[in-house]
């Protein structure tokens, strides 16, 4: 965690000071992994997502539509074409699952029946692996899934549109907990 | 592998213990109302794009005009860009948007275009027009007026929010908005879901309101979403486009083009759809009865966006009060409907005549290859059309001149 913040600082001032040129990804591989995959549970993999969804997200928080306190200094005045460069590069790398610790039977199960009934793999695909707009899951970070699906339901992860917090409309915390479970133990597609 | 995965899932389906049967979750609305049959269909909204396209990357030269006619890219670099409304002598166009909650101002000078944010951080604020020197801006939440806009680039935001009444639901309530010839402010309120009782009153209808907010009015109920409407230049009865229900399969139902001729009309939402067609879900006694039909249906799930009135003096005379008609392009179907701008002639008889105006959009007819989406049309003093594209965030301009040794005709 200390690491992290002391990234963002890091990042916020290399954005300052090269705002004008092509901004490297090293800013974010101090928080999101050195290969794109986080090694912090709490942060996000952006590791082999959707193009366009690492565009949006990063445009979201840029126009701070997207609540992200940590991202907003290094997105701020980010230009468009080195979103999309980033973008281009992140989407690329290759996505691993980093939950190393021992999976709860029961929760896969449960996490797996939750995901079916509701139908993720429509939009998300039936591996999970995401397309457009419509990010990776499988093999995410499980915190970071869990917190990030309450929010949606509880229409506190704002950006985008409704779609997310009408998905989970009901969903009880168990199951946001096995959701969570089961997506970021499944293995994780090469796009 | 896939069975054994599908046979692990249902397995472990009949297998969650009780207590985690919470109450089915609600879907989101652009899924909502999905028969069985189609269940498992992929079908999804388009992603749209929230980055800047460059010139360079917009295909100008695959779109097709008819003879005498040329398309021209005229602005770029507005993302997400929709409704135009235009300052009085058109040196500035303002641009709503949804996604990217911003609004423009494209300024017009010496023949170039700059492009820069009037607004920003707002809930899709897709509503804009102008009068009297004011830009007002709807987003979902928030109703704003900049004064004297044009000449001072600093004009600070009045919030008239308190005096429209905006209802809470997100779903079909981005708005188009314009002022009338009787000089009100014409509002839409969709229906917040793709097919159901609306959960109140303020849903499904179209209001209009003195540009201070007060004298509101409800002009049409029964009216799923309707994102585009204008005057005819001679009756000054409002048309408007109205998008269809949606997972009825590729043949239904259609957008629809439709009338106001007089306040409190009812346009059958959600009993009756097309020209008398009672919906398949929600239903009641005589679903068809008293509701004003469409004056032209415009296709299944085509999109039907902006509408415009052809009024100027540059195209040939049989466009002079023809109808242009923007459709944005289908999700909900399995092969592709719309992508295009049509013109639509509307006889004295009721009568009307479709005919491609702009097309290429979309380079397949049997499947999804589209590279823009004509969402908006605007006429210039000299009498060209801007067309907006919210796909690449881009206008086009399109004028007309007349073959050399073709007599003008009357």
């Amino acid at each position: 965690m200390h690491l992290c913040v002391r990234g963002w600082w890091a990042a916020g001032l290399l954005t300052a000071l090269f705002s004008s040129f092509a901004i490297s990804q090293e800013p974010c591989l101090g928080c999101h992994g050195p290969d794109g995959n986080s090694v912090s549970p709490q942060i996000p993999s952006i590791a082999g997502q959707p193009k366009l969804f690492i565009e949006n997200q990063l445009v979201l928080m840029r126009e701070e539509l997207r609540p992200a306190p940590q991202m907003q200094p290094i997105v701020k005045g980010m230009k468009d074409a080195e979103i999309s460069r980033l973008a281009e590069h992140f989407s690329k790398l290759p996505a691993k699952s980093m939950e190393g610790g021992p999976s709860d039977a029961a929760l896969l199960k449960q996490g797996e029946a939750r995901a079916k009934a509701l139908r993720c793999g429509i939009c998300h695909l039936a591996d999970f692996s995401g397309q457009n707009q419509v990010p990776r899951l499988a093999g995410q970070r499980e915190q970071y899934l869990e917190a990030e699906l309450r929010a949606y339901r509880d229409g506190k992860r704002k950006g985008g549109d409704t779609v997310m917090t009408e998905a989970l409309n009901g969903v009880s915390d168990a199951d946001i907990r096995a959701l969570a479970h089961f997506l970021s133990r499944s293995k994780p597609v090469a796009r | 592998m896939m069975r054994t995965l599908i046979a692990a899932a249902v397995a472990a389906a009949f297998a969650v213990p009780a207590q985690s049967q919470d109450k089915p979750a609600a879907p989101p609305a652009w899924h909502q109302g999905k028969p069985p049959a189609q269940a498992e269909s992929k079908l999804a909204p388009h992603a749209g794009k929230m980055t800047e396209t460059p010139a360079a990357d917009i295909p100008v030269s695959k779109l097709k005009v008819p003879n005498g006619f040329k398309v021209e890219l005229w602005a770029s670099g507005l993302p997400g860009g929709r409704a135009m409304a235009l300052s009085e002598d058109a040196k500035k166009v303002y641009v709503g948007t949804r996604a990217i909650g911003r609004v423009y101002e494209v300024s017009d000078a010496g023949g170039k275009r700059t492009v820069r944010t009037v607004v920003d951080k707002l809930t899709q604020p897709s509503g804009v027009a102008y009068k009297d020197g004011a830009l007002y801006v709807f987003a979902i939440d928030k109703v704003l007026k900049f004064d004297g806009i044009a000449k001072n680039p600093e004009s600070k935001a009045e919030d008239l929010t308190a005096k429209f009444d905006l209802p809470k639901e997100q779903h079909h309530n981005w708005k188009y908005v314009a002022f009338g010839p009787d000089g009100k402010l014409y509002v839409p309120f969709g229906a917040p879901c793709n097919i159901c009782e609306p959960p109140s009153k303020e849903y499904a209808q179209i209001r209009r309101y003195n540009a201070d907010g007060s004298g509101k009015e409800v002009l049409a109920t029964g009216v799923r979403n309707s994102v585009g409407f204008d005057w005819h230049p001679k009756t000054k009865e409002l048309y408007f486009t109205d998008h269809g229900r949606d997972w009825a399969g590729d043949k239904g139902f259609e957008d629809e083009l439709n009338k106001i001729s007089k306040p409190g009309g009812f346009y059958g939402f959600p009993y009756c759809h097309n020209n008398g067609t009672p919906d398949p879900d929600v239903k009641k006694a005589d679903p068809c009865k008293d509701v004003t039909k469409p004056v032209k249906l415009m296709g299944p799930h085509t999109a039907v966006m902006g509408i415009k009135f052809y009024t100027g003096k540059m195209f040939p005379a049989e466009y002079q009060n023809t109808a242009f008609i923007a459709r944005k392009g289908s999700w909900n179907r399995e092969k592709p409907n719309g992508f295009d701008v049509v013109s639509v002639r509307i006889g004295n008889d009721g009568k009307t005549t479709q005919r491609p105006f702009l097309t290429g959009f979309n380079e397949s007819k049997d499947s999804y290859k589209f590279w823009g989406r004509p969402a908006y049309i605007a006429q210039m003093p000299d009498g060209a059309l801007l067309v907006s594209d919210e796909q690449v965030g881009a206008i086009y301009r399109i004028s007309y001149e007349r073959p050399k040794g073709e007599p003008k005709k009357k």
